[in-house]
């Protein structure tokens, strides 16, 4: 403060302490009805530590995997487009885990949507953020935002724009709300300039935007479009 | 703790939050109130597709460690059977209402309706909650000085007596909606068939989203049996499931300002009861 000439004196009893040294509002809520529930017997501090385990695991690897061989393998590719439970499976996701059925939240019904030069997916949940966690781990705060589940199911396009991917008109966008119980991804094209891949090399270009449908895979891109990151005040203890 | 002034601080703070239409007085009586506005207020907070909004920059952010253990709190009663996830959204996208629901954090809605549900089904009372803030507040008083904020459990009680839902047991190796199947007889439509989405009064609860009610669409999928979220949402377990169906919708016959190609399409999931067969 370069203001001292000012009287002060009430702004300085309130910012003695800096703001990041403080416990929040949210973590004071956490801690005590997870104490409360553990004390209560609604669930054990065991239970709790795996779930935690779960989700700090969870992430988009194995659905860039899942991609990555349904391209080079047309029978994986059937069984991923019939039974994408199954073809989880294949890359290390059992959809029942860890519960032994499933997430609560994200439900045991999985559809991949297959891209075709005709058709292409971007998916949304414009009434909560329904996402197919246990395969691409916590959704991305734009995609949670009222921001892009208000305007992605009314202006697809302008949107894709938005995230630098504008698709020819004779291509069909098709948004897929996943309101319900059904959680999906997409199954992006194979790019042209990846013949002769390897799996692990094409895993490398489908990145989680490319799931959702926001972006197309492309050799040399393996990021997402938006790469800056708010930092967390005190973020995930590993 | 607060002073006089400090009350009349925060008092003008919350006199700033608005929740209402600007252009009708607060608390309007009666005969100013319009049909549209009461089901605009009636309208599920979590339903915004279709909103109008300008174009914002679209943001990644780093996971607080009370998000992740928010989110593992969550799941865990549903492990347990004390809600299923449907009362969570019920209770955080929508009881909540609009206000807190546009402005809060998304997972602090996640933690609010853990509250709420803890105390409305009675596994604990106003007052152990309110006990245990006040005691975790106090325990960081004065500033974490370098400790991590975490739960101290005084023991762990004995869950063999609280009362859990039949879901959470009858869900194992099959999971939901698995555990449904075969129980909502035949299904009252077929791919390719025409239909309509009814136009029901919906309160307090949906996930038919409002903006392909009186809409017509084709099927594109017979998904699954499940009970309806509107009886899932207050943990019913006697109610008989339904079909759900995949149905595929022109943007075009969506909106009346589509001005993309005429072949771009939208899905959504509806259950059979919001559903009427189309010419």
């Amino acid at each position: 403060m370069s203001d001292h000439g000012h009287d002060h004196d009430h702004d300085h009893v309130r910012t003695v302490k800096p703001m990041v040294d403080e416990i929040t509002d949210f973590e004071v809520l956490e801690i005590a009805m997870r104490e409360l529930c553990i004390e209560k017997g609604l669930f054990t501090a065991e239970q709790h530590r795996i779930m935690t385990e779960y989700g700090e695991q969870i992430g988009p690897t194995p659905a860039a995997r899942l991609v990555a061989r349904a391209w080079v393998d047309p029978e994986f590719k059937k069984l991923v487009l019939t039974d994408a439970l199954a073809a989880s499976k294949e890359v290390g996701v059992d959809w029942l885990e860890p519960t032994g059925f499933g997430t609560p939240s994200d439900f045991y019904a999985f559809k991949v949507l297959e891209d075709t030069p005709e058709v292409h997916h971007v998916i949304v949940c414009a009434l909560c953020s329904c996402y197919p966690r246990p395969i691409l781990g916590n959704s991305p705060e734009w995609y949670r935002t009222p921001n892009y589940r208000r305007r992605i199911v009314r202006w697809p396009r302008p949107v894709l724009a938005e995230f630098g991917l504008q698709l020819p008109e004779e291509v069909e966008v098709r948004v897929v709300d996943s309101n319900q119980k059904h959680r999906y991804m997409v199954m992006p094209m194979r790019p042209e300039g990846t013949e002769g891949w390897t799996e692990d090399e094409l895993v490398e270009i489908i990145t989680r935007d490319s799931l959702i449908g926001v972006a197309l895979p492309k050799p040399g891109v393996t990021t997402n479009v938006i790469t800056a990151s708010i930092p967390a005040i005190r973020p995930i203890v590993q | 703790m607060a002073n006089a002034a400090e009350r009349e601080k925060q008092l003008a703070l919350v006199s700033r939050l608005k929740a209402t239409f600007p252009e009708v007085p607060e608390w309007p009586i009666p005969n100013v109130m319009t049909s549209d506005h009461y089901w605009a207020y009636q309208k599920c907070n979590q339903d915004q597709g279709g909103q109008l909004n300008v174009a914002e920059p679209f943001l990644e952010k780093e996971e607080e460690q009370w998000e992740l253990m928010t989110y593992a709190l969550c799941e865990v009663l549903g492990w347990t059977g004390i809600w299923v996830s449907e009362e969570r959204r019920r209770i955080a996208d929508v009881d909540m209402g609009l206000a807190m629901y546009l402005g809060l954090p998304y997972y602090s809605r996640w933690l609010w309706s853990v509250g709420k549900t803890l105390i409305e089904k009675q596994y604990i009372t106003w007052g152990e909650l309110t006990d245990r803030l006040a005691e975790v507040q106090a325990r960081y008083a004065g500033g974490l000085k370098g400790r991590l904020p975490d739960a101290q459990p005084k023991f762990e009680g004995d869950g063999s007596k609280v009362k859990r839902n039949g879901a959470h047991i009858e869900a194992l190796g099959k999971g939901d909606p698995g555990m449904y199947a075969g129980k909502a007889g035949t299904a009252a439509f077929k791919v390719g068939d025409r239909v309509k989405v009814r136009e029901l009064p919906a309160m307090f609860y949906t996930r038919t989203p409002e903006y392909v009610r009186g809409a017509e669409g084709v099927i594109a999928d017979v998904a699954y049996e499940s009970p309806a979220p509107e009886d899932e949402t207050w943990g019913r377990e006697d109610v008989t499931p339904e079909w759900f169906y995949i149905v595929r919708f022109k943007q075009s016959e969506l909106w009346h300002t589509y001005y993309g190609p005429e072949g771009d399409t939208l899905q959504t999931e509806i259950p059979e009861r919001w559903l009427q067969a189309a010419r």
